[in-house]
């Protein structure tokens, strides 16, 4: 007999979505040149950053939004480089994207805010809440990463979860000092 | 009591290639949010069925990990009546891959 409160939900069909074959964790060559930064809120600078300002500097993008314990678990890595390499030449830029519709929070600037401070983030970061430079970069993940050379160009790419210390940690620290020197 | 559960693969493109289903909603009373073996749900994000009149119903589960982030039970929500379409979002974190990535899939019941 069938009980009337069962309901039985049906697939109708993908709307969209995030996922897309998995690509190569990380790609590096003579590199591309990387889009133009566009958005207009920022966090931790006084003026919305362009990659155009920056030349001269090693830029390293990290796509994140605080409700993905992957990329907090990450942050205390970038904290490190930004200490380390910021007054040497690197320059990082959180790129905050929001996984979710505006209800889940992740678009409000103040809660961005406070996951800055709650992870001692003081590095410069954008609200993609349009995902404009999400989707200029073709990103699928989150945590993913883009490192930029002093010339603007994209030498490296790669996304995951990694820490103090470990390998890929040691894999990003190497180029990062590479792109510096060059 | 019988239970009539129809599993919905979220479709991906992994899915697509013959890879196995990451996430299945499980029809109830209440609707259930199953993730496959080494699939978490971000509980930190919390899953979502968005009706057609602008309701959403959040997916919840009293039980997370040790740091909170993913559900440690399969995360539930109220069947909504009388509505019969959705759209449903959920963030999951592939335990092997370090990343969390998200889905967006239209369902009806």
């Amino acid at each position: 007999m069938r009980n009337s409160s069962i309901g039985v939900l049906l697939l109708a069909g993908v709307v969209a979505g995030t996922t897309a074959a998995l690509r190569p964790p990380v790609a590096s060559g003579g590199g591309s040149p990387a889009p133009e930064l566009t958005n207009t809120s920022w966090l931790n600078t006084d003026h919305p950053l362009r990659l155009a300002e920056l030349r001269g500097r090693v830029v390293l993008l990290n796509f994140w939004v605080f409700t993905c314990g992957n990329c907090t678990r990450t942050v205390p890595s970038l904290v490190a480089y930004d200490r380390q390499y910021r007054s040497r030449g690197l320059t990082i830029i959180g790129i905050h994207t929001p996984e979710f519709p505006p209800y889940a929070g992740e678009h409000d600037k103040s809660n961005v805010a406070r996951a800055l401070s709650r992870q001692d983030i003081t590095y410069p970061n954008a609200q993609d809440n349009d995902r404009r430079t999400w989707d200029a970069y073709d990103i699928h993940y989150w945590p993913s990463f883009i490192l930029i050379d002093k010339r603007g160009m994209i030498r490296y790419t790669g996304y995951g979860e990694f820490h103090l210390a470990d390998a890929e940690f040691r894999t990003w620290d190497q180029r990062i000092q590479q792109l510096i020197a060059e | 009591m019988m239970r009539i559960a129809l599993l919905v693969a979220l479709l991906s493109t992994a899915a697509c290639r013959g890879r196995p289903s990451l996430v299945a909603l499980e029809a109830g009373p209440p609707l259930r949010l199953v993730a496959a073996p080494g699939v978490r749900i971000n509980a930190r994000l919390k899953p979502a069925l968005e009706l057609d009149d602008g309701t959403v119903v959040r997916f919840d589960s009293p039980r997370l990990t040790a740091d909170s982030a993913y559900f440690a039970a399969a995360p539930t929500a109220a069947t909504p009546r009388p509505a019969r379409r959705g759209t449903l979002r959920v963030s999951i974190c592939p335990s092997g891959e370090g990343i969390c990535r998200s889905l967006e899939i239209a369902v009806a019941w």
